[in-house]
């Protein structure tokens, strides 16, 4: 039996925010991702409406949710490790700050891929945002199960 | 690592795969209802719902079945305020999401026969698609289900 780490009150809505913003992070990355694999086929009918619906999603809705959940990763860890930040937390700076580079790449790509039907950025965007996915859940092993801690 | 961060690691992949599934689902369902769109655009979007789905279901059960290993592990009680109240909106949010579906699943056959018999533009599709409860029941499912994470953190009265 183990007993569960009480955490000051202050630290609740800086990590609901951040935790908010991851989970928001990872539905609008697998939505895109969804979207842009099934609008990869360049005979298939829809196939730039679904490109333009990946990048509008990743623009409005996926970039917001990734200012959420970076915003308040630095609020809660300024919070929590005023000084010296344990290893754990430092795997989810490279997942984010990587991950905006991933996003611009993405948005860039997902962009052109919906101007033209026989290109080869449409089949880049799909699989971009799913290597983010995995990022994601490496990041949310770190944070939640704590290796080293 | 011990067993509880393990537990822990297995409840927050559950509520990722949850609450990311609601997300998908709710963006899928929020572009196909906010403009008129032709039904062959509503079929491909509601066909696409289908991925959310396995990711819900996934969710809801890694949720609730490692959240009570934990309560027992960490020596929480059953019967504590915050804990009822997170199974009470978790049953809630499970039970309105399984009525959201079949309404959903319809709707999704709906426009794949309209889209086969000519791809207009239907007044009963409009209607299903913007009917008032029914996006009640399927965005207050989700909102729930974020409720739920809310209590996770703040854990109220614990």
């Amino acid at each position: 039996m183990t007993l569960a780490l009480v955490r000051p009150d202050s630290w609740n809505l800086p990590l609901f925010l951040h935790v908010l913003g991851a989970t928001l992070t990872f539905g609008a990355t697998a939505t895109v991702a969804i979207l842009a694999f099934a609008g990869r086929p360049a005979e298939s009918e829809p196939a730039l409406w679904l490109r333009g619906l990946a990048f509008k999603i990743g623009l409005f809705v996926l970039v917001p949710a990734w200012i959420l959940l970076r915003v308040a990763a630095g609020w809660v860890d300024s919070k929590e490790f005023p000084h010296h930040e344990p290893g754990w937390v430092g795997v989810g700076y490279p997942v984010t700050e990587g991950g905006l580079l991933l996003i611009i790449v993405m948005l860039i790509l997902g962009r052109l891929s919906a101007r033209k039907r026989e290109t080869r950025t449409a089949a880049v965007v799909p699989w971009l945002a799913t290597i983010y996915l995995v990022a994601l859940g490496i990041a949310w092993f770190a944070m939640s199960a704590k290796p080293g801690a | 690592m011990n067993l509880y961060d393990w537990l822990l690691f297995f409840h927050v992949t559950g509520a990722f795969f949850l609450l990311g599934g609601i997300v998908i689902a709710g963006i899928l369902n929020f572009v196909a209802i906010a403009k008129d769109r032709r039904p062959s655009q509503v079929a491909s979007l509601y066909g696409l719902i289908r991925f959310a789905v396995p990711l819900i279901g996934a969710g809801l059960l890694l949720t609730l079945a490692i959240g009570l290993w934990l309560v027992n592990e960490a020596d929480y009680g059953f019967g504590e305020a915050w804990i009822v109240t997170a199974i009470v909106l978790w049953v809630l949010a499970g039970s309105l999401g399984s009525i959201d579906g079949k309404y959903q699943r319809q709707t999704g056959e709906l426009a794949q026969r309209l889209a086969a018999e000519g791809d207009a533009p239907s007044p009963e599709l409009r209607a299903r698609l913007r009917n008032p409860l029914a996006l009640a029941i399927s965005y207050g499912s989700g909102l729930m289900a974020f409720a739920v994470l809310g209590i996770m953190i703040w854990k109220p009265g614990a």
